[in-house]
């Protein structure tokens, strides 16, 4: 328990600081922000109780917030992200269900199952991220398009990381 | 109770995820200009929307009233005309050089906000800088005076009300020309006070107060009220009570009244300050 507390704040840690020190500084032509701290939401285990789900990733979005200078908009939509993460792990669930202990990473569940899962979440964060940055919906299909760059981008680079993980195992 | 607790811990998930959402959003609102923006702007345009919907019941409902007030208006205005033929004609031959001659233009707008409740009274009328009102006009109600123009955007204006213990006004006892300096004292919404009138004076119940044009807003003789009271104050002065000609309960059409020399005047006068 106390082992896998301290592993999680250290990956947390090195996320946010991915996040703040590179990832905050590239923006290709003004549409691709990749937004890689969501791995953090994505890789907490499956037992973990929602509450406690939402308030970190409430807290993941502020500490990002904090350092972009953004007050509210990180955090609103990874709280977001939070809340529809269980519903999107019980869509996926295999047919015997998550093995206890398990989480919910490349390296358990295979490169197609986290793609997917990825893809859910990353999509749903970024939209409700880069619409509530505009909070207007004139120029839709601009904000749509940035939308997909960056879920495209992010989830690159979501997965980069995650092979290194997996093959460091 | 018991099944409060069962829906609080049935639905515990949602209440955190809205709770959440809920300090981000404000914080959302209150720490980026943008957005700030964008929110306050939604919820004027909502407001505005109501009040001009309440504004055009309100509008149909008082038309009686209008049409007498219009009436009435009309025919002071059928006076004044006449009178102003008569003097032509008197002595000098008359020169129709509409530029030179006409010193004030009017524009009639709409209130659409108003209160008389608190120290401070504002008004705001459905005219702005689009429709050539500008800061410093004055306004009545098309017989007595309402207030002064203090703010402008494209097409509202904020008009300071004479209901506000800020205001100040010159003006003077019909009867006899003395005038004195005229607020209001934040008490009664149809009173106001008129000091400065010396005691030798002699004032009645009555009297016919109107406004001087020293202050180059208010045009020459436009009533503000008459007298209802009057008491002698220590000093030299009388403190004369007014009852206000303006109705500011039932304010709706005002007439916005812009001095097109006040800056020749103001001019000449900081000459010789």
């Amino acid at each position: 328990m106390i082992n896998s507390v301290f592993r999680f704040g250290l990956i947390f840690i090195l996320l946010i600081l991915a996040q703040i020190l590179l990832f905050n500084n590239i923006q290709f032509s003004g549409y691709i922000n990749p937004y890689i701290y969501l791995l953090f939401i994505l890789l907490l285990p499956f037992e973990i109780p929602s509450w406690l789900l939402l308030l970190l990733s409430f807290l993941t979005g502020l500490i990002v917030d904090f350092f972009s200078g953004s007050p509210g908009m990180h955090s609103s939509a990874t709280v977001l992200a939070g809340f529809v993460r269980p519903y999107v792990l019980r869509v996926m669930s295999p047919r015997d269900g998550y093995e206890t202990g398990a989480e919910p990473s490349m390296a358990s569940y295979g490169f197609n199952w986290f793609l997917t899962y990825a893809l859910f979440i990353v999509f749903i964060h970024h939209t409700a991220l880069f619409f509530i940055e505009v909070l207007r919906f004139t120029d839709f299909f601009r904000t749509v398009l940035r939308i997909i760059l960056s879920s495209i981008f992010s989830i690159t680079f979501i997965l980069l990381i995650e092979f290194y993980r997996k093959g460091k195992k | 109770m018991r099944s409060l607790l069962t829906f609080l811990a049935r639905y515990n998930n949602l209440i955190i995820f809205l709770i959440l959402e809920g300090i981000a959003g404000y914080l959302l609102a209150t720490g980026n200009n943008y957005h700030n923006a964008r929110v306050v702007n939604a919820i004027n345009g909502l407001v505005n929307g109501l009040e001009e919907k309440i504004i055009n019941t309100r509008t149909y409902l008082n038309l009686r009233d209008i049409n007498k007030s219009l009436a009435a208006e009309n025919v002071a205005l059928r006076n004044s005309i006449e009178r102003l033929v008569k003097n032509e004609n008197s002595l000098f031959v008359s020169v129709s050089d509409s530029v030179f001659r006409q010193q004030y233009i009017h524009a009639t707008a709409e209130v659409i906000d108003n209160s008389i409740n608190r120290q401070k009274n504002f008004f705001t009328i459905n005219k702005g800088l689009n429709q050539g009102i500008a800061v410093n006009m004055a306004v009545t109600d098309g017989l007595g005076v309402a207030g002064v123009i203090v703010g402008c955007t494209e097409n509202f204006s904020i008009a300071m009300s004479m209901l506000n213990i800020d205001f100040k006004l010159s003006a003077r006892l019909k009867s006899n020309g003395y005038f004195g300096s005229l607020n209001w004292d934040g008490r009664d919404h149809r009173k106001a006070v008129l000091s400065e009138i010396p005691q030798h004076v002699f004032v009645s119940i009555g009297d016919t107060i109107e406004t001087t044009g020293y202050s180059a807003i208010f045009p020459e003789g436009i009533i503000v009220g008459t007298v209802s009271d009057f008491e002698k104050r220590g000093g030299d002065f009388y403190k004369i009570t007014i009852s206000l000609a303006t109705d500011f309960k039932k304010l709706h059409f005002v007439d916005v009244i812009g001095n097109m020399k006040k800056t020749e005047q103001l001019e000449l006068e900081k000459l010789f300050k």
